[in-house]
């Protein structure tokens, strides 16, 4: 029998029933919306950030300290460099996934015809890798200088041109020596003479406007460096510092066996250095603290603006279905005044009532998820071109509020009508 | 009595006295109003505030001589063309080479306080020099000197060969120094040691000319180029240009995060919007019977509408007045939580969320009432 | 001519005929029992008289014009011109005191006015609960507001739904009194019952069954005199 009332009632007031379990979805929906924005917006900022460029720099343990030093006063560099083989290793790391994009840079001394002098830069472009794990990549400039206007010509392409002797020129000195892309430039190195084409012009609105940016190995056979490399730039995605990465980063073996554990198998950017300087030898790795420290201010914040926008529209949301609840419980004065005239029990009044808005809500909440998960990919999709990932903590999270939200809603609404005596209901005073 | 009076008199009878009824609806309307305005106003000063956060990037202007003299007045005139409040920092660098135990090292003489605001990245073990005659030095130099805070170190430096006369024995000019940080950035700024620029002056003995200004402006690309423009044409000596770097970057960031707050603007919205429309559909249609009742006295269809129509417009004006308050309040503490900073009241926005929370509750209520009046009354009379 | 006339009404829902060929005449000032079981067509012919519903055939004449042919919007002002409604249920707006009940029906039909209002009030009894909400009115008290509710524009036609049918017998005596006082005003009174005592004391008392008219019983005793004294 109660169960047939309970049919009665889902399939006789379908309307008002469909109206409740509408407005549980739409709040649904928003909670399952919201939330997966939420959880999800740290690592699409993160990747949205990546446009600054690295954020760890890998040098040669002796090099970090004097190399710049010699630069200004003009003497070659001092000889030490990182072998070109172990580049591969940065993608074995612990945090291997963690790493974006990395390149590595040469920085040869050259000069052009007219015997000015002159910095040829060898780095990556796209450069395709083939990992151990299977995985493959394309790492190089290309989009770890994301910044870089190309005014005439195209980025170089490693990929379509191999061992070809082509370039990217800085905007000022394509300029003083009228170059355009499709144009040669001889450049001689200390051991070796190159003709380089010209495929672009960029402006990168800095020092990098001067140079010349050629392939790796062209830069390498220019002064006979083969397989050697001047730094290496790591674009990694990182966890905003605490004060354990803090302390860490300043010696990790302060730290104790299970900090360190903690720390070892976090994503700060201290920790991804770390395990860096693990894999590539005799180097020192360091976070580029204009990148790193700003990428973890700007992630708190977004993330913490995601969560106060998630509250506030939970709120809303669950005082919208606890309100429609509550309308619609009260509605039912007179069927449940009748109820009690005819001898129901209050328990067994409240029992059918609260089943037939708790079926009510789990078709609507269920209903609501699905709606969210599809506006979470509209948003991910319109503002990141990327899938959101949904997780499955949301579930509970969403079921566990919908069914809070329906039971604030509809208890006071019973107590209300249960107090109520059935004559003063049925006479609708 | 006028028709008029009558009108205004059941109206607010009704909200009176079905005090928990209008409350339900109100306070639905309110959070409505409230998520409208509350979003509007983060989503307007989003730019602002993330702006500012954006500034932890350092500067995004530099100033390089035009000709050959570049002073710190030359720097100071060229950023008179900036408007005050968007001037984060200002640091000048003048870079001359100096020697610390005989070996050459790049000095870089600024202002302090300029450089601390123009790089808020720079991390600084110690203090930041705030005396004459201290320094602050960067990692790479410290590590290859052994030098730590708090101990004194001579400075030296050789003047001008080719300006001395003939003969005569050039001296070096000498400073002690104390450390006061030391410098950690994970760039190039680790080589060199930093001291203010009045020691400079007196170390080279010498006013010289500035290398390069740093600034940090708050302001987005399409203004940054502005400023650029204004700066390069009106003052001669100053060549500006903006860190492409960051400025392209920021832009690319900004608008991503703007759209971001957007699209969740008006998916919250449009959710809430529905959810209040769904609320007044259920308030008025449990009114049928009192509709059925008027139109059995006599009301016709038109005054029946409009007297349902003016008490959920007078709920939604209401609901919208509380919205824009609690919406700013709300607003203010994501922005006073999230970016330590109160944010901007925007008059505009409370005209607005009134009218679409006016338009919202009339809008919803019109069709239940639409709908019950085209009812035969003696069938809703006759219904219970 | 008569106030109101119906002439061969018919009311048919698919099969069921509510109303199967019934032709009434109603004089100005006369006051019309209709009686009959549940299912009677009673409701049915209340409501067309009332302009709340059309038959499907046959003329309704009200004042002489035919009303059976009339729209929705047309029939609305017939009745708030012509018709006061008083219902078993009472209806009143549970927000509005009792006054605001009364001036409700003002306000549609043309001016409210707050003293005319109050003396209608005066004249049911109830001056004294004016401002009383209906909650906090007995039954008897509510009936009364809908019938000063239902005059308070000096309507053609009083048609009454089972007024007393609500009421405990206290209440049905003061309602009863009511409408003799009404009657003695000339007011044109169709009560609709089931309640012989009730039907028993007006001009004529016309019987309902399966949608004819059964029976049409001439009150002889009619005095036009309160019948409960007490």
């Amino acid at each position: 029998m109660f169960l047939r009332m309970i049919k009665g009632t889902l399939f006789r007031q379908w309307k008002k029933m469909l109206m409740i379990a509408f407005t549980i979805a739409l709040g649904a929906s928003l909670a399952t919306a919201m939330l997966s924005v939420m959880l999800d917006v740290g690592d699409k900022v993160n990747q949205e950030l990546k446009t600054y460029g690295a954020n760890i720099t890998v040098v040669p343990k002796e090099a970090s300290v004097l190399n710049n030093l010699y630069d200004v006063e003009g003497e070659e560099s001092s000889g030490a460099y990182l072998d070109e083989n172990e580049l591969g290793k940065i993608k074995t790391i612990f945090w291997a996934f963690n790493i974006d994009d990395y390149a590595p840079f040469i920085n040869v001394k050259a000069q052009l015809s007219d015997g000015s002098d002159i910095t040829v830069v060898g780095s990556w472009f796209n450069h395709h890798m083939e990992l151990p794990t299977g995985e493959q990549l394309d790492a190089g400039i290309t989009s770890m200088r994301s910044w870089w206007e190309i005014e005439d010509g195209n980025w170089l392409d490693e990929q379509s041109h191999e061992d070809a002797d082509i370039c990217m020129v800085g905007t000022v000195l394509a300029k003083k020596l009228g170059l355009k892309s499709g144009d040669s430039v001889t450049v001689k190195g200390s051991s070796s003479e190159k003709n380089l084409k010209v495929v672009g012009v960029f402006n990168a609105g800095g020092d990098e406007d001067e140079q010349i940016f050629a392939p790796l190995n062209t830069a390498q056979a220019l002064a006979d460096l083969d397989g050697c490399v001047d730094s290496i730039e790591v674009s990694a995605l990182t966890t905003p510092d605490n004060e354990l990465a803090e302390k860490a980063a300043k010696d990790p073996k302060s730290l104790t066996v299970s900090q360190y554990e903690t720390w070892y198998c976090t994503a700060y950017v201290s920790s991804i250095c770390y395990q860096i300087q693990e894999v590539i030898t005799d180097s020192v790795a360091s976070p580029v603290r204009q990148v790193a420290n700003s990428e973890g201010a700007i992630l708190e914040k977004t993330q913490l603006l995601m969560v106060l926008i998630t509250i506030l529209s939970l709120i809303g949301a669950s005082l919208g279905i606890c309100n429609l609840v509550t309308a619609s419980v009260m509605e039912r004065s007179s069927e449940i005044g009748l109820m009690k005239a005819i001898g129901a029990q209050n328990g067994s009044v409240s029992g059918l009532v609260l089943t037939e808005i708790f079926i009510t809500a789990l078709v609507g909440g269920v209903a609501g998820f699905f709606a969210g998960c599809g506006f979470a990919q509209i948003i991910g999709h319109t503002v990141f071109s990327s899938a959101i990932n949904i997780r499955p903590m949301i579930i509970p999270i969403v079921a566990v509020l919908v069914v809070l939200v329906t039971l604030i809603g509809s208890i006071p609404a019973i107590r209300m009508l249960l107090r109520l005596s059935p004559a003063e209901v049925l006479h609708g005073r | 009595m006028t028709k008029r009076k009558m009108f205004f008199r059941m109206i607010v009878a009704s909200l009176m006295r079905r005090r928990s009824r209008m409350l339900v609806a109100l306070l639905s309307i309110a959070i409505g109003a409230t998520v409208l305005s509350g979003l509007v106003t983060i989503y307007y000063d989003v730019p602002r505030q993330m702006g500012a956060e954006f500034r932890n990037y350092g500067a995004n202007m530099i100033f390089t001589a035009a000709d050959k003299d570049f002073t710190l007045e030359d720097v100071n005139q060229g950023a008179a063309q900036i408007s005050k409040s968007d001037i984060v920092g200002i640091a000048p660098y003048r870079y001359e080479n100096v020697r610390i135990n005989e070996s050459p090292v790049v000095a870089a003489a600024t202002d302090m306080e300029g450089a601390k605001a123009a790089s808020p990245y720079w991390s600084v073990d110690g203090e930041w020099p705030s005396a004459p005659e201290q320094l602050l030095v960067g990692a790479n130099v410290a590590e290859s000197y052994r030098l730590k805070t708090g101990s004194y170190i001579t400075v030296s430096y050789t003047p001008d060969l080719e300006s001395a006369e003939d003969g005569e024995v050039v001296q070096d000019n000498f400073i002690d120094f104390e450390i006061t940080g030391i410098l950690d950035t994970g760039g190039s700024e680790e080589d060199y040691v930093y001291m203010s620029l009045e020691d400079m002056e007196k170390l080279t003995g010498e006013a010289g000319n500035i290398d390069v200004a740093e600034l940090s402006i708050s302001a987005q690309s399409d203004q940054l180029t502005a400023y650029m423009n204004k700066i390069n044409s009106n003052v001669s000596t100053v060549n500006a240009r903006l860190v492409k770097r960051v400025t392209a970057s920021e832009t690319t960031v900004l608008t991503k995060l703007q759209a971001l707050v957007l699209l969740v603007t008006i998916v919250v919205l449009a959710l809430t919007m529905i959810c209040v429309a769904t609320t007044m559909t259920a308030v008025v249609a449990e009114r049928r019977k009192e509709i059925g009742l008027r139109k059995a006295i006599g009301a016709s269809d038109g005054s029946i509408i409009k007297e349902f129509m003016g008490e959920s417009m007078l709920l939604g004006f209401i609901g919208g007045v509380l919205g824009s308050v609690l919406g700013f309040i709300f607003a203010q503490e994501v922005s006073v939580n999230v970016f330590s900073s109160s944010i901007s009241f925007k008059p505009l926005l409370v005209p607005i969320t009134i009218i679409v929370s006016i338009a919202v509750t009339g809008l919803s209520s019109l069709m239940p009432v639409k709908s019950a009046t085209e009812i035969d009354p003696a069938l809703v009379l006759k219904g219970e | 001519m008569a106030l109101l006339e119906l002439k061969n009404i018919y009311k048919i829902y698919g099969e069921l005929h509510a109303l199967d060929n019934v032709s009434l005449k109603v004089e100005k000032g006369e006051w019309v029992s209709i009686m009959g079981p549940s299912g009677s067509g009673k409701s049915t012919m209340m409501n067309i008289i009332g302009c709340m519903d059309k038959p499907t055939k046959g003329e309704v004449l009200l004042d002489g014009v035919d009303i059976s042919k009339e729209n929705a919007k047309n029939l609305t002002a017939i009745r708030r011109d012509k018709i006061g409604l008083i219902f078993q249920q009472f209806h009143l707006v549970n927000y509005l005191t009792a006054v605001e009940n009364v001036m409700l029906a003002q306000y549609y039909h043309s001016m409210p006015d707050e003293k005319e209002a109050m003396e209608a009030l005066e004249r049911v009894g109830l001056a004294d609960r004016a401002k009383h909400l209906p909650s906090q009115l007995s039954g008897g008290e509510q009936q009364r507001v809908c019938v000063a509710r239902a005059l308070i524009n000096y309507p053609e036609i009083i048609l009454a739904d089972e007024p007393t049918g609500n009421l405990d017998e206290a209440n049905e005596a003061v309602v009863v009194d009511l409408f003799h006082k009404l009657h003695n005003e000339g007011t044109t009174l169709i009560v609709v019952t089931h309640d012989p005592e009730v039907a028993e004391v007006a001009q004529r008392t016309l019987v309902l069954r399966s949608g004819r008219l059964a029976k049409e019983v001439v009150n002889e005793n009619f005095t036009g005199q309160i019948h409960f004294n007490e």
